[in-house]
């Protein structure tokens, strides 16, 4: 496109054409998390203010019930019909529903995000949700992907999917948990202790801190501590000397400072030669002053980990993380942008992996938010930690209370139909209320 | 007819297709092969089957679709059903993840085979050995074509806790070898720092990447000074043997100025007017902190400055941040 601006229609044109059409075939490899696709194009379209409000309703309605077909009966998500049973597989077993194929963690996660856009929160069985997520905890405070019928917990003890949890639990539970649920809450402490031990020599955060730093890992657990509330308050991060930060203010970190360091050290000079040569053999040499200026033409791109080539989503991971620890004003966004939009950004609409790459959707909606977290004009104010607009996060944190209201069953010509207690008509609806039917209220004395 | 449907061997199977209907998100071309395949798969699932067939439906599911993760979890229970040679399973699995490069599952799956293994073989050594061996063999030839491939990497730390690897020659022989290739394989200076530092022979069990550990013994903190030193020589702009060293120092509990002498090497900062030397932002930054820590705040200044402004000007804004500070501390 050559120009540093972001070309909205063609963005918007992509993303229409993501949602109404086939994927090609290559993405069968993405079967499993269509539901992370599906999420990625709703709120790319909502980023770009052509959101679904633009849909007929009829529209909206089916993408809700597609999504809520996706529900797993014992709570939780599955990432696509290709992991859902029809219902009548689901029989009783005794100790609840048989499992067929598992809920899925991610699939949950996104799932929720999804339905912010086009439902509403309490159309999720979220007891049902809760219960099953705290079974994905293991020990050592992780959670695993899913849990298998013989109770094994599958999936790597890594940051993603405590973040995932950390962000179902705030959709679900708000960020108070109440008396009566706290026993089926999951364990805080334990899980930031995990993402605290997960800090490497070099300042960022893997999936465990025996491996290599990687951006996505440090993003997930930072993110996770934004969302349970676990980040040091930015003011207490000391620059004066790196690595010595004081611990007792830092919750979820062991060492901010560090990770500073660690994220601003992602940023890599983009020159046209590194695609042809496969090392850069000048590292070997004295720097000269040439190759370092910078200049109106420069591009700025991230890696994921160190000595590794710039890719359009690091852009997201690190900038993300710098603005949730507070220290997004560190980096400098007009380099950054140009290389987003001279480099990755795609003729069609859309971005990819690295320059000449054509787009997809993974990377199409990771370089809007990189853009949006920069604060990008003509695109919606921004949260990191959800990785969604700020007026989305509003919608689901209403949506979240709303779902918590109690509902009431009320009877009418022998038929029941709930209500919410905070509907104005809830008083009158209640006091005209006819008694439930004869036979019912027999059975219950039965039952008793 | 597809390759499922009218053949003999699954006629007694109904399949279950997926169930897309109106309003689905991230609808996918799938061949019809593809379709069918998944159909008798859930089919197959339902029915809780574990047969030689499932291994043969699995595995070409697995051909169109190596992500799929209820297959592979489907495949591992089947082949615990049949009892099946692991070590056949373990070749199969080879030429798969040759040819899915960026594929989880396969690890996991070899993980899950490998935990199955192991008590066959815990108490000899000698199979121990060979298994360790053939492992390796076969994670060079993937490193062959990606030496920083992640999934294997993780593998490979698993590897190494799950058979005692640590004292191994062969282990950081292997790793050395591959920064012998890449002196900035930045996974290989990763998995060094792990098998040092993680050794349960010297290590404090639990102790974090990021804190010092007494138990770690002085000559070891010199060895890996001395290897991370070496390979800054060669390329001194390499950030991965710098970072490498603030986390020698920090496990040993040392101070960054205990190696100011050597990072002077790549810097010279002259007194008067003449130009500076600088052959590595990264010795530059060192010394900034070394300096900063000694409380020579005008020097660290003065580092950070050319960093700033000369150096890494791209992270401007960073050495700034970092400079505010020493200003403070000058002005008192």
């Amino acid at each position: 496109m050559g120009e540093s601006q972001l070309d909205t229609e063609r963005h918007i044109k992509y993303w229409r054409r993501c949602l109404k059409s086939l994927l090609p075939t290559d993405y069968t490899s993405t079967d499993s998390s269509r539901m992370t696709l599906g999420f990625f194009i709703l709120s790319a379209l909502d980023l770009l203010g052509a959101g679904v409000e633009t849909l007929p309703d009829k529209e909206r309605a089916n993408i809700r019930d597609w999504i809520l077909k996706c529900q797993h009966p014992n709570g939780g998500f599955c990432g696509s019909p290709n992991h859902r049973y029809p219902d009548g597989y689901y029989v009783d077993v005794g100790h609840g529903k048989q499992l067929m194929d598992p809920a899925n963690l991610p699939a949950t996660f996104f799932a929720i995000l999804s339905l912010g856009f086009v439902g509403r929160l309490d159309q999720i069985r979220r007891r049902d949700c809760l219960r099953w997520l705290k079974t994905l905890q293991r020990d050592d405070g992780s959670f695993g992907e899913f849990i298998t019928e013989e109770g094994i917990i599958e999936g790597g003890n890594d940051t993603r999917y405590c973040y995932l949890a950390a962000a179902v639990r705030w959709a679900l539970t708000g960020d108070q948990v109440s008396e009566e649920e706290e026993k089926d809450d999951i364990d805080v402490e334990k899980m930031v202790d995990h993402l605290r031990r997960g800090q490497t020599y070099d300042g960022g955060i893997s999936e465990s801190s025996e491996h290599e730093a990687h951006a996505g890992y440090t993003y997930c657990a930072i993110a996770a501590l934004s969302l349970l509330n676990r980040l040091p308050d930015p003011s207490t991060i000391s620059s004066s000397t790196p690595g010595t930060a004081s611990t007792a203010k830092l919750p979820g970190l062991a060492d901010l400072s560090g990770m500073v360091r660690w994220l601003v050290s992602r940023q890599i000079k983009y020159t046209m030669e590194e695609d042809e040569e496969e090392d850069e053999t000048s590292s070997a040499e004295p720097l000269s002053l040439a190759e370092l200026s910078l200049n109106e033409s420069e591009f700025v791109g991230f890696n994921g980990r160190c000595n590794k080539k710039a890719d359009t989503c690091y852009s997201f991971w690190v900038t993300a993380c710098l603005d949730m620890i507070g220290s997004g004003n560190l980096i400098e966004p007009g380099p950054i942008r140009r290389f987003l939009f001279e480099q990755t950004q795609h003729r069609i609409g859309g971005f990819g992996k690295s320059p000449g790459s054509p787009p997809d959707i993974y990377h199409s909606y990771l370089g809007l938010a990189a853009l949006a977290t920069m604060k990008e004009p003509g695109l919606k104010s921004f949260d990191p930690a959800l990785c969604i607009s700020i007026q989305q996060k509003e919608k689901l944190d209403k949506m979240r209370r709303d779902a918590l209201v109690p509902t009431r069953t009320y009877w009418k010509h022998g038929y029941s139909f709930s209500i919410r207690e905070d509907d104005p008509a809830y008083e009158k609806t209640m006091a005209a209320s006819e008694e439930p039917p004869r036979f019912i209220v027999d059975a219950l004395k039965i039952v008793r | 007819m597809g390759k499922y449907e009218g053949n003999p061997v699954w006629d007694d199977v109904v399949p279950i297709p997926q169930d897309d209907g109106e309003g689905a998100l991230a609808q996918i071309a799938y061949t019809d092969e593809y379709a069918e395949a998944m159909g008798y798969l859930r089919a197959i699932m339902a029915a809780k089957e574990y047969s030689p067939r499932v291994l043969d439906l699995t595995e070409h599911i697995i051909s169109m679709n190596a992500a799929h993760y209820t297959v592979w979890l489907y495949r591992a229970s089947t082949l615990r059903a049949l009892n099946t040679p692991i070590d056949k399973e373990l070749s199969w699995m080879n030429e798969v993840a040759l040819q899915n490069q960026k594929n989880y599952q396969i690890w996991h799956h070899r993980q899950i085979l490998i935990d199955q293994l192991y008590p066959s073989i815990s108490s000899d050594p000698a199979a121990i050995q060979a298994l360790a061996d053939s492992e390796l063999a076969f994670m060079t030839q993937m490193f062959d074509e990606d030496s920083k491939n992640y999934h294997v990497w993780s593998y490979r730390q698993y590897l190494v806790r799950k058979l005692g690897l640590f004292n191994s020659p062969a282990e950081l022989k292997s790793v050395e070898n591959l920064l012998r290739k890449d002196i900035r394989n930045n996974s290989a200076w990763s998995h060094r720092f792990f098998l040092v530092f993680c050794n349960p022979e010297y290590s404090t069990p639990d102790s974090k990447a990021t804190e010092y550990d007494a138990r770690i013994p002085d000559a070891i903190v010199d060895r890996e000074l001395a290897f991370a030193q070496a390979a800054t020589f060669e390329a001194p702009q390499n950030q991965s043997p710098w970072n490498y060293i603030r986390g020698v120092l920090r496990k040993g509990g040392r101070k960054l100025s205990s190696v100011e002498q050597f990072a002077g090497e790549f810097v010279t900062l002259p007194e008067d007017d003449s130009a500076e030397d600088v052959k590595s932002s990264h010795a530059l930054d060192f010394l900034a902190e070394a300096w900063s820590e000694e409380g020579k705040t005008e020097k660290a200044d003065h580092a950070l400055r050319l960093l700033a402004d000369k150096y890494d000007r791209i992270r401007k804004n960073y050495w700034d941040w970092r400079r505010a500070p020493l200003k403070e501390k000058t002005s008192k």
